[in-house]
C-alpha cells in the first residue's frame, strides 16, 4: 500500500491539539497544558489569528471543558500580553455578536468564560463586575417582556459559581450591591408561565422549581458557603505563581443591544427533579437541590450530551467518565436525561435520541445502570396520576421502546394494581398505552405471552380488518351484492373506472338501510368501496396503499365534500378499529394524497363516533400528524414563492445589467409568482382555520364537560377532564411556534372573557411563556 | 460509476436495513423506523424464488435529516431481537428487492 506523505496539514494540527486538551490522558493535565501553551507561543507570529479562532470555538462547542481553556488563555497571556488582549478583543466582539443575534446559550458560555478568566488572572475582576451590571440594568428597562430580563441575569448567574468568590475577596460591596438588584427583580417576576410547563401538578415529592428561582436559591447558599463550591475543577490553581505575575486586561462596555420586537428569547423552563438523597445507594451523596453542586453538575452533563448527542455511544462514554466522587453519577445521568425527555413545550433532541442513549449507558454499565432505570421507572410509574399527559406520552413511547430492547421482560406483576382500575386512570392508561406500543414493536401473542395472565383486561385486541360484506347475515345490507361485484371485479384487476360504473347503482343511504337525507355525500357508495378496498388491501401497510394509490380517482370522487372526507375517515375506522397504527398510516396517506383536507380529520377526531376513543393516544398521533403535514405544506409553498421570486429577481439585475438570459434559465413570470402567492394564501388560511377548528372544537367539549359536572354538583376534575384538558396544552405546546402567529385571533375569536376561566387559563399561561 | 455511486449516497434519504428477523414485518419496522422521522416508503427485501421476506429492507425518508437521524440512533439496536444494522444506500430501484434466493 502507498504512505499517505504529504504533510499534515499545520493548521489542522493545532485545531486537534487544542480541541484535544483535557481528554484522558497518560500525562497529567498541567504537563499537557504547559506543553501546549509552549508550542502555541512558538506558533503564534504565524497563525495567531487561526489559534485565537480556535480558542473561540471552544468557548462555546467544549464550555464542558471551560476552566482548562481559561488557564491555557492565562498561560499565553502570562507569555504574551498582546495576544491575551487580542484574544479578550475576539471573545468580546463574539459576544456582542451573538447578544445581537439571539444566540443565548453561545453569548452565556462567552460570558461564563470571561468571568472565568478573572480567576486567571487575564481580566480585571472589576471590568467583568461591571459587565454584569450591565446586564443586569435590564432589568430596570422598562416596557420588555419578562424573558429579556431572565435571559441576561440567568447569564450573570450562572456565571457566579465560577468567579463569586473573587468578586467577594476584591470587590465585596459591589457584588452585593448587583445581588441585591437581582434579588429584588428575582421577587417580583410574574410566574404566570409556570403551570404549563409542569411535569408534574403536584409539589410532592419534589417542588417544580421555575429554573431562575431555583438557580437564585442555589446562588445564595453558595453566598451563605463564602463563595466555595466543591464540584468545579480549575486547573489555573496549579499554575498561580506563573499566572499571578501576569498583567490583566480591562474589558471593553459590554451594553445590552436594545430590545425589539423581532428578537426571540429562550422560554423559560422548569426545574425537573426526580431524586433525593434518600433514592441513591449508601456511600454516595445527591447534593441537594439547593446546593450549588447539583446545578453544576446537572449543566455539565447537559453540555456532555450537547457536545455528543450526535454519537450515542460517545455520549455515554463520555457520560459515564465524567469524573465525581462519592456521587450517584448514574442518578444524576438518569435524572437530567429525563430532565430533557420531559422539557416542555420540546425535548432537546429528538425523543428516539434519549432512548437509545440509555440503551447504551445500560450496555456500558450492566451492573447498574438497569436497575438505576428501573428504580426511575418503578417512581414516575407510581408518581404517573400528577404526571402532564404530554410526559406520560413521551414515558410511553420511551418505556416501550426500552422493553423492545429487553425481550420485553418487565416485573409487571408489580404493577397489578391496574388491573382493578377503570381504564381511563392514569396509571391504567399507561400500562395499556404500553402495551399497545410494544405491540407495534411486536407482535399481539408475544406480547400475550410477556404480561401476566390478570393483564388480559389491559391487553390490546388482536389487530385484524372487519369487514361486513363477508360477515353472516350480510345479505340483507343493501350494499352487500355491489360489495361482492367490486371484490371479485378488483381481483380481476379491473380499471378504476370499472370499479366506479359498479357502484353507480347505489341508493343514497347508510349501509344498515337507513336513509341519508344529506345530498352532499353518499354513505353507502364510499362503505361499500373503501371497505373492500381496504380489506383486499390488508395485508400489509404496502398493499393497503397499493390499493389506494390504484383507485385514486375513485376515493377523489367519492369524497369531494367535508362530510364525505369525515364519512370516509369512518369507514376507515370500522374496518380497522383494532389496528390503531394501520390507521395512522392510513389517514397520513390519504392527507397527503389530499383524498381528504386538514380540517376533515380534526372534525372526525371531535365527532360524536370517536368520543370513545377520544382520550387514546393514537387519536393524538393522528391530530398531531395532522397539523405537522398541514404546517409541512405551508413551508413549501412559502420556500416555492420565495425561490421563484429570488430567480425573477435575479433575472431583472441581469437584464438591466445588459445581460443575455438563457431559455433554459426557467424565469418565472409575475403571472406565475402571483399564482403561487394565492395558493400559498389559501394555505396559510387553511392552516389558521386548522388551528380555529381545532380550539374550537376543545372549547365546546371541556364547556360541555364543565357545566354537566356544575349542574350535576360533582368535582369536574376527573381523569376524562385530565386527558383532555392536557391535550388541549399539547397542541399549544408541540406547535408553539405555530400558534404563537395566530395569538390574536385567538384572543379575538375564541379565548375570549366569557369562556370558562379553566379553559382561559390554559391559554393565558401559554401567552406568558413569551411576555 | 463509483465515483456517481459516491455523490449519491451523500446525497441519498434511503437507507438499506439488514440482519432482520424473517418474520418481522413492514409494520414493525414502520414503527421504529418512523421514530426517527417521516417514513416515504419501506420496501421489504423478498427471496427470489418464494417472494417471502429474507431479512433485509430499505426504508426511504422525504429527508436527508431523518435519514441521518435513524442511522445515528437505531443502527445497532434491536428490533424482534435481532441487532439491525443500517447503511445509506444509493436509492432503491425495481428489482433490488429480490435477495438471496
Amino acid at each position: 500500500k502507498r504512505r499517505r506523505t504529504e504533510p499534515v496539514d499545520i493548521e489542522d494540527r493545532l485545531e486537534s491539539l487544542i480541541t484535544r486538551v483535557g481528554e484522558k490522558s497518560t500525562s497529567s493535565l498541567e504537563s499537557n497544558l504547559e506543553g501546549l501553551a509552549s508550542v502555541l507561543e512558538a506558533d503564534l507570529p504565524n497563525y495567531k489569528v487561526k489559534i485565537m479562532r480556535i480558542l473561540c470555538g471552544c468557548v462555546v462547542d467544549l464550555p464542558e471543558k471551560q476552566t482548562v481553556y481559561t488557564t491555557l488563555v492565562g498561560l499565553l497571556n502570562a507569555k504574551n500580553y498582546t495576544c491575551g488582549g487580542e484574544f479578550v478583543e475576539m471573545l468580546v466582539r463574539n459576544l456582542k455578536e451573538s447578544l445581537k443575534s439571539g444566540e443565548w446559550e453561545n453569548a452565556r458560555m462567552m460570558v461564563r468564560f470571561l468571568a472565568d478568566l478573572v480567576n486567571c488572572h487575564v481580566l480585571v475582576a472589576a471590568s467583568v463586575l461591571q459587565m454584569f451590571d450591565n446586564f443586569v440594568e435590564v432589568t430596570l428597562e422598562d416596557n420588555i417582556p419578562q424573558v429579556r430580563s431572565d435571559v441576561y441575569v440567568y447569564m450573570v448567574l450562572s456565571s457566579l459559581p465560577w468567579v463569586g468568590r473573587e468578586l467577594f475577596e476584591k470587590k465585596e460591596t459591589e457584588l452585593n450591591k448587583l445581588l441585591d438588584t437581582v434579588d429584588a427583580y428575582i421577587s417580583k417576576r410574574q410566574k404566570i408561565h409556570v403551570p404549563a410547563l409542569r411535569v408534574w401538578s403536584v409539589d410532592e415529592p419534589h417542588p417544580q422549581e421555575e429554573y431562575l428561582d431555583c438557580l437564585w436559591a442555589q446562588i445564595r447558599n453558595l453566598r451563605s458557603n463564602k463563595w466555595l463550591e466543591k464540584q468545579i475543577n480549575r486547573p489555573y490553581m496549579a499554575f498561580d505563581s506563573v499566572l499571578c505575575d501576569a498583567l490583566q486586561h480591562t474589558l471593553p462596555q459590554i451594553i445590552p443591544p436594545s430590545h425589539n420586537d423581532e428578537m426571540v428569547y429562550p422560554i423559560p423552563r422548569i426545574v425537573f427533579r426526580l431524586f433525593d438523597y434518600t433514592d441513591v445507594p449508601e456511600g454516595t451523596v445527591l447534593p441537594g437541590s439547593h446546593a450549588i453542586e447539583r446545578y453544576l453538575i446537572e449543566e455539565q452533563i447537559d453540555r456532555i450530551i450537547h457536545t455528543n448527542y450526535k454519537e450515542r455511544k460517545d455520549c455515554a462514554a463520555a457520560l459515564l467518565s465524567y469524573p465525581v466522587k462519592n456521587l450517584p453519577l448514574n442518578y444524576m445521568i438518569v435524572e437530567v436525561m429525563f430532565a430533557q425527555l420531559f422539557q416542555l413545550p420540546c425535548a432537546p433532541y429528538i425523543e428516539l435520541f434519549y432512548g437509545s442513549t440509555l440503551i447504551e449507558l445500560c450496555k456500558l454499565q450492566p451492573s447498574s445502570m438497569p436497575q438505576v432505570l428501573a428504580q426511575a421507572s418503578e417512581m414516575l410509574f407510581e408518581r404517573i396520576d400528577h404526571m402532564h399527559t404530554i410526559c406520560i406520552e413521551r414515558l410511553v413511547h420511551w418505556f416501550a421502546y426500552h422493553l423492545s430492547n429487553f425481550h420485553f421482560r418487565w416485573s409487571w406483576e408489580d404493577w397489578s394494581e391496574v388491573t382493578s382500575m377503570d381504564i381511563g386512570m392514569p396509571k391504567a392508561m399507561f400500562v395499556r398505552e404500553v402495551l399497545l406500543k410494544c405491540m407495534r414493536f411486536s407482535y399481539h401473542q408475544n406480547i400475550v405471552d410477556s404480561v401476566p395472565a390478570t393483564f388480559t383486561t389491559l391487553l390490546p385486541e388482536k389487530p385484524a380488518s372487519e369487514y361486513k360484506y363477508d360477515k353472516e347475515g350480510a345479505g340483507s345490507l343493501p350494499g352487500t351484492m355491489a360489495a361482492h361485484q367490486l371484490m371479485s371485479a378488483i381481483k380481476a384487476k379491473c380499471t378504476p373506472d370499472e370499479a366506479a360504473q359498479l357502484l353507480r347503482e347505489l341508493p343514497n343511504k347508510f349501509p344498515n338501510g337507513e336513509d341519508n337525507d344529506n345530498s352532499t355525500y353518499h354513505p353507502l357508495k364510499i362503505d361499500v368501496f373503501v371497505s373492500t378496498l381496504l380489506f383486499l388491501g390488508s395485508k400489509s401497510f404496502s398493499h393497503s396503499f397499493a390499493a389506494l394509490a390504484k383507485f385514486y380517482p375513485n376515493l377523489k370522487s367519492l369524497a369531494e365534500t367535508e362530510e364525505a372526507q369525515i364519512y370516509m375517515l369512518k369507514v376507515v375506522y370500522s374496518t380497522w378499529r383494532t389496528h390503531q397504527q394501520m390507521m395512522v398510516v392510513l389517514v397520513d396517506k390519504m392527507l397527503r394524497t389530499e383524498v381528504v383536507q386538514c380540517q376533515a380529520v380534526a372534525n372526525w377526531i371531535f365527532s360524536e363516533s370517536m368520543q370513545k376513543d377520544f382520550t387514546s393516544f393514537f387519536v393524538w398521533e393522528i391530530l398531531h400528524g395532522t397539523i405537522k403535514k398541514m404546517t409541512k405544506q405551508v413551508n413549501q409553498l412559502q420556500s416555492e414563492v420565495d425561490d421563484a421570486r429570488d430567480r425573477l429577481d435575479a433575472a431583472k439585475r441581469k437584464e438591466a445589467d445588459g445581460m443575455e438570459i438563457f431559455s433554459d434559465d426557467e424565469v418565472p413570470t409575475e403571472e406565475m409568482i402571483e399564482r403561487m402567492e394565492e395558493r400559498l394564501e389559501t394555505a396559510t388560511s387553511q392552516q389558521k382555520n386548522l388551528f380555529l377548528i381545532i380550539f374550537q372544537r376543545f372549547i365546546m367539549v371541556l364547556t360541555e364537560h364543565l357545566a354537566k359536572c356544575e349542574s350535576a354538583g360533582i368535582d369536574y376534575n376527573t381523569p376524562w377532564y385530565k386527558w383532555v384538558i392536557e391535550r388541549l396544552q399539547h397542541i399549544f405546546l408541540q406547535h408553539h411556534e405555530l400558534v404563537f402567529k395566530y395569538i390574536n385571533t385567538l384572543e379575538s375569536l375564541l379565548f375570549t372573557s366569557d369562556i370558562d376561566i379553566h379553559i382561559l387559563e390554559v391559554f393565558q399561561q401559554f401567552c406568558a411563556l413569551r411576555s | 460509476s463509483r465515483h456517481d455511486q459516491e455523490k449519491a449516497l451523500l446525497k441519498s434519504t434511503t437507507l438499506y436495513i439488514g440482519n432482520l428477523s424473517y418474520h418481522t414485518t413492514e409494520e414493525q419496522i414502520h414503527e421504529l423506523f418512523g421514530r426517527a422521522g417521516d417514513v416515504k416508503r419501506i420496501i421489504m427485501g423478498l427471496d427470489k424464488v418464494r417472494k417471502t421476506p429474507c431479512g433485509f429492507c430499505f426504508v426511504e425518508y422525504y429527508t436527508r435529516l431523518d435519514a441521518e437521524n435513524a442511522l445515528r440512533y437505531i443502527n445497532g439496536t434491536r428490533l424482534d431481537d435481532r441487532i439491525v444494522r443500517t447503511d445509506w444506500d444509493a436509492g432503491f430501484k425495481e428489482g433490488r428487492q429480490f435477495g438471496r434466493g
